[in-house]
């Protein structure tokens, strides 16, 4: 009897770890993943996933088990054989989970600070949340922009900041999170192993517009991501970078002059993030589209006519709300931000349309 | 009085509206109160898979869904999970120490009636533009958010000081008004449950009405303890907040632990496994429930040195629940199991809890974490913990107790019914939702990519599945008041307190004060423990 129980139990564990290891290797929830980092997170979920289905396993399993074998018979009103505790089961399933957690806990330790390393040439990332667009500065390249281009195989640090309440840079492909808390410069350090784009998100509740607060990384190689910056800037990369000789010629276009023309005011202050608006390269549906706006703002209120309408619109988005959207969506400090003549231009421009 | 005569009374309904110090009256004040509160966020719940169940705006706006969504929130843990529990407390705590009443019955009045006016002005918030920051109310965003805001937090102040009274109370009654016999060794595992809720209650509930109270201040006094451009600290509202607000998980599980406590052995004919290990292990999560805050913030400007720390007390928490889930196995090991609607409640908890336990253990491991965190996968665990450990637990606490307090039994077929769609709709709600999160789907928001289609379309059917199984629980319990077959003082041949006196119990509980020689589950005798009333010794001699 005694031997009987033994090798059941032997067999019982033999079976188990196939299964939570079978589990392991096979468990496919992830997203792809493109940073050296994701992988060794995928390898720490993996073996969670294996030691969750054993654990799993083993309390349904008994549970099942139970229900099905100890029903009571009909009629059968007494009481069951009492047993009130057994100390060597109790240390048994006090002890085992204390080491499972034991391991889990060291392992996340040593994945933690394998993915955490720095490195001497980190290139340096500016992530700047504010409601609801990221966006990005390469400080070695005095670029800004609202897409994420990453060299592949380049060890990259983020240096995030928010502008407004708090934000979370969350790329699910790299595996990787960290908020954008006011006051403060956070890192997170990934580099991407992996061509291809990926979206980003923010994973922290920053207002009405959290859900759209989206933005794309494109991982690219090094040359691909010199030509883009040098589209960004339109200026030459910084002398070292030359020295890879990787821009090629036809890419250099001359430096835009900080002039005053509508559109580009619209590209500037972020409004094509929300706004539709083909003509300037307006794509985003938080607010409404501006399409044929000259028109709407004059008969949008029969007191105020489109000039003043849409100035105020700007400056005070919450003077006039739109119909079906909801105050304090649109920034707030537009009024700060763009001084007065970019302002009547842009208002001028918006006339136009 | 005898048994006939109480079920032939009629129910004076008139009580339960008005400032009645009988515990009983308040018990069931709290209890219909929650569940009213329940319907509420349910519906609110509904709203939010209604327009997450395709991508695209539908229903809501921004605003409107993040109103709808915190409001969800605050209203299932601050009105319903935390409160429902004082409600069994109440009722049950002073029957099962064999005591008249609780400790200050008026307190517990006063108790009552601050929390449902806590929930009202919640209410009112809501109808007022509401809190819209989800109920962790995160600075800067809850310093900016509109009036509603106020208003919410105000109503959190109430309803927390009214968690407060209640614990001064249940501490007090249980350590002074126990009967002759009744040592700690010998209280029911409900009452071991609700001593270390109560400890949480007092040392954590403080803390998050000081944050509250900064808040508020930061929004009407023109105050900058919270803004970081005039030298104030956002991470120390988060430090705060997760303070009271991880210890609120284990408040509103550790109660429900206790009534699966009382469950498993009356139903499987078997004194409880390890009854010591249980009720230690309650107090060893409510003090290691202190030290394990900061896991909400592996993400956020936390020192990254400070993460490590917590990882490890995060983990050991398991060691003790771990403890509890094994005990209860061994329960009903080798018992004699009836499977009444609260006993299939009761283990269609373990079989759902399990996963919200073993997800936590995911979410201790900070690399797992940093993906995970804010997304989908969270709002899977909390749900496995909240709805199918806590909600669980109350509904078989809700079974179990009918007869005893309505003096009426329920339909059994109805109650299998329930269990039924609320064990399917469980799973298919919140299963798809830890796919979605680990895939990319942030939490709290009102529209997702199209690749998140089919989870949400899964989660939303569940939660229709979910809404519906409250129609037949409802049906059986206003049919059983009117008409259910009569219980008599213990149709489950229970061996605490609360069953050795008339369903539903007399104005001072017992009819002669109970004088208690054996434990709460001694289980044992051939014959099964069917004479309890008259075993039950008559004290005052
Ligand atoms: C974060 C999203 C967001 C950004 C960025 C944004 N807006 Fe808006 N905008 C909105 C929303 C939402 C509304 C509708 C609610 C309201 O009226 O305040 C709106 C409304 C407007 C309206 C009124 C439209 C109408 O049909 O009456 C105008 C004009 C406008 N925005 C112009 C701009 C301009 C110009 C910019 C850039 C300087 C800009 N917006 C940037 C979200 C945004
Ligand atoms: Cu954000
Ligand atoms: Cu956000």
């Amino acid at each position: 009897m005694k031997e009987r129980s033994i090798l059941a139990l032997v067999i019982i564990t033999l079976v188990m770890l196939a299964i939570g290891y079978l589990v392991a290797i096979n468990v496919d929830v992830m997203p792809v993943a493109a940073s050296s980092r994701a992988l060794l997170v995928d390898d720490l979920a993996r073996i969670l996933f294996g030691l969750a289905t054993v654990v799993f396993i083993i309390v349904q399993g008994a549970l099942i088990y139970a229900v099905v074998r100890f029903r009571k018979r009909k009629g059968d009103n007494s009481d069951a054989i009492q047993y009130r505790g057994n100390n060597t089961l109790e240390l048994i399933w006090t002890v085992i989970p204390a080491i499972l957690v034991t391991f889990i806990g060291i392992y996340s330790f040593r994945v933690l600070s394998e993915i955490e390393v720095h490195s001497d040439d980190e290139m340096v990332v500016e992530v700047i949340g504010q409601q609801f667009i990221w966006q990005f500065r390469y400080p070695s390249y005095d670029v800004r922009t609202q897409e994420l281009h990453l060299p592949v195989g380049q060890q990259v640090r983020f240096e995030i900041t928010t502008l407004d309440v708090i934000h979370s840079f969350w790329v699910p492909a790299f595996r990787a999170k960290r908020d954008a808390t006011p006051g403060q410069v956070s890192e997170l350090v990934i580099t991407p192993t992996e061509l291809g784009s990926y979206p980003i998100r923010c994973a922290e509740l920053c207002g009405v517009g959290h859900s759209v607060m989206n933005s794309l990384v494109t991982v690219e190689s090094e040359e691909d991501f010199l030509k883009w910056i040098a589209e960004q800037s339109g200026v030459l990369p910084t002398p070292d970078l030359e020295e890879t000789g990787s821009i090629p010629a036809e890419t250099e276009i001359a430096a835009e002059p900080a002039q005053l023309v509508g559109s580009s005011i619209f590209g500037r202050y972020d409004c094509g993030v929300c706004h539709v608006l083909d003509d300037a390269g307006g794509f985003g549906h938080v607010g409404p589209t501006l399409e044929g706006i000259g028109e709407t703002a004059a008969a949008r209120e029969p007191a105020v006519d489109a000039r003043a309408y849409l100035l105020k619109s700007i400056t005070r988005p919450d003077a006039f709300v739109v119909a079906g959207y909801s105050a304090g969506s649109m920034p707030q400090n537009y009024e700060d931000r763009i001084s007065s003549e970019e302002l009547e231009v842009l208002v001028d421009y918006l006339l136009t349309q | 009085m005898t048994n006939e005569e109480i079920m032939t009374a009629p129910i004076r309904w008139r009580r339960y509206f008005k400032w009645n110090t009988d515990h009983k009256v308040i018990g069931v004040q709290y209890l219909v109160t929650t569940f009213i509160f329940f319907l509420i966020g349910g519906v609110l719940a509904m709203m939010m898979r209604a327009e997450l169940a395709q991508p695209g705006k539908d229903i809501l706006d921004g605003a409107q869904y993040n109103a709808v969504m915190t409001n969800h929130g605050s209203v299932m843990i601050f009105l319903w999970i935390i409160p429902v529990f004082a409600g069994f407390a109440n009722y049950f705590i002073p029957l099962m120490i064999g005591a008249e009443d609780m400790a200050f019955p008026n307190l517990n009045a006063a108790s009552y009636f601050t929390f449902l006016l806590g929930g009202l002005v919640m209410m009112g918030s809501f109808f007022l533009g509401g809190a819209n920051t989800g109920w962790t109310a995160y600075v800067p965003l809850s310093i900016i958010a509109p009036d509603g805001q106020t208003i919410w937090a105000v109503s959190l102040i109430l309803v927390g000081t009214s968690s407060l009274m209640g614990a001064i109370n249940f501490m007090t009654t249980i350590v002074t008004m126990r009967a002759p016999g009744m040592t700690f060794w010998r209280l029911p595992l409900f009452v071991w449950g609700m001593i270390a809720t109560s400890l949480l209650v007092l040392l954590a509930t403080p803390v998050l009405t000081t944050g509250l109270i900064l808040v508020i201040l930061d929004r009407v006094a023109g105050t900058v303890f919270f803004d970081a451009n005039a030298g104030g600290d956002p991470i120390l509202y988060q430090n705060i907040f997760w303070f009271y607000s991880h210890p609120a998980v284990y408040i509103m599980i550790l109660p429900g632990m206790g009534i699966i406590s009382e469950i498993f052995p009356v139903f499987s004919r078997k004194s409880i496994f390890g009854y010591r290990m249980i009720a230690l292990s309650s107090l060893a999560i409510s003090v290691l429930g202190l030290t394990v805050w900061a896991h909400h913030m592996f993400t956020s400007g936390l020192n990254p040195g400070m993460r490590v720390p917590f990882m490890i007390t995060s983990m050991i928490i398991a060691v003790p629940t771990g403890v509890k889930m094994f005990s209860w196995l061994a329960t009903i090991w080798d018992g004699k199991i009836s499977f009444t609607t609260p006993m299939i409640f009761a283990l269609g908890f373990i079989s759902l809890f399990v996963i919200g336990g073993i997800t936590g253990i995911f979410l201790a491991a900070i690399p797992f974490n940093i993906h995970v965190h804010d997304t989908y996968f969270i709002v899977a665990h909390l749900h496995f913990v909240l709805f199918g450990g806590s909600v669980s637990a109350i509904y078989a606490g809700v079974y179990y107790w009918f007869p005893k307090i309505t003096g009426r039994m329920y339909n059994e077929t109805l109650g299998k019914i329930h269990f039924g769609m609320n064990f399917v709709g469980t799973l298919l709600t919140y299963l798809p939702m830890f796919l979605a999160g680990m895939l990319g789907m942030p939490r709290r928001v009102a529209d997702y990519a199209p690749e998140f289609t089919e989870l949400n379309l899964l989660a939303t059917l569940g939660g229709i599945l979910l809404a519906f199984s409250t129609i037949p629980f409802l049906y059986n319990v206003i049919v059983s008041l009117a008409k259910g077959e009569l219980a008599g003082s213990n149709p489950w041949r229970g061996l605490t307190l609360e069953w050795q006196t008339s369903s539903p119990p007399p104005e001072h509980n017992f009819e002669s004060s109970p004088l208690v020689t054996s434990g709460p589950y001694d289980y044992g005798s051939a014959e099964g423990a069917q004479e309890l009333l008259e075993l039950a010794p008559a004290a005052g001699d």
